[in-house]
């Protein structure tokens, strides 16, 4: 039973790149030994931490999504709690929520449609269309994030 | 604003009035909208700092829904993810 995760967690700013990226090659090396799957990394770089961690303000937040099942979850779980460089670390599982979400928003855009041509217009929304303001691109800059707004 | 100010000229039985008159009059209040329903955000993502802010004021804590107008049901949502957000150190627990 494959099921998909994520994983953040968080190292130490005092690790060099080098161990930040030997914390990455273990969980992959778990990963494939438990027959998993590594779908996607994002560094998201140094950040800064909203409370102090023991006597850290920064941290290096590393994203991974897994496909895999609970026990490879609880194995690299287990291995993360070992490791000192991670300082913080968090496992979600995403798929039942990501399918919810992929339901709504189709059967969302599904009745817009049948309504719009209803109405006799055409299906999708044309560039200009709309309320004031709203804007055209669906462009995703959620997680473009500046350190700055953290306080 | 000019009312209050009468009320206070007046004293106790005034304000008495004022209450009286708000009773009457509601104060006129926008109708408050949740904004992930508005907006159409489907998923609240505990990695989206920039949209959980505004729903975490000075000291921290999780706006109420009676404030935020936010339902029921994206308060939820909002919540948990206001919560992994803080395990992440994305979000703070509490300020000093």
């Amino acid at each position: 039973m494959s099921r998909k995760y994520e994983l953040v967690y968080v190292v130490s700013p005092d690790a060099t790149d080098e161990q930040v990226a030997d914390v990455h090659t273990q969980i992959e090396s778990i990963v494939q030994r438990m027959n998993g799957q590594l779908e996607k990394t994002e560094n998201w770089g140094r950040r800064k931490l909203a409370y102090e961690i023991g006597r850290h303000k920064e941290g290096t937040y590393v994203l991974e999504v897994i496909n895999g099942d609970g026990d490879l979850m609880k194995e690299i779980d287990r291995r993360l709690k070992v490791i000192d460089q991670v300082i913080r670390h968090l496992v979600v599982r995403v798929d039942e929520e990501q399918a919810v979400v992929e339901r709504t928003r189709t059967r969302r855009t599904e009745t817009s449609r049948r309504r719009r041509i209803a109405r006799g217009l055409p299906p999708d929304r044309q560039p200009g269309e709309g309320q004031r303001g709203e804007p055209d691109d669906d462009r995703d800059d959620r997680f473009d994030i500046g350190g700055e707004e953290l306080r | 604003m000019n009312g209050k100010k009468g009320a206070a000229a007046r004293g106790k039985a005034g304000a008495a009035q004022l209450a009286r008159e708000a009773q009457r009059r509601p104060m006129f209040r926008r109708r408050k909208v949740c904004k992930f329903c508005a907006d159409k955000i489907d998923d609240i993502n505990y990695k989206d700092v920039k949209l959980l802010m505004p729903f975490v004021p000075e000291r921290a804590k999780v706006l109420p829904r009676r404030i935020s107008g936010t339902c029921a049901r994206h308060q939820r949502k909002l919540r948990t993810a206001i919560m992994r957000a803080r395990q992440l150190a994305l979000i703070p627990y509490t300020t000093e």
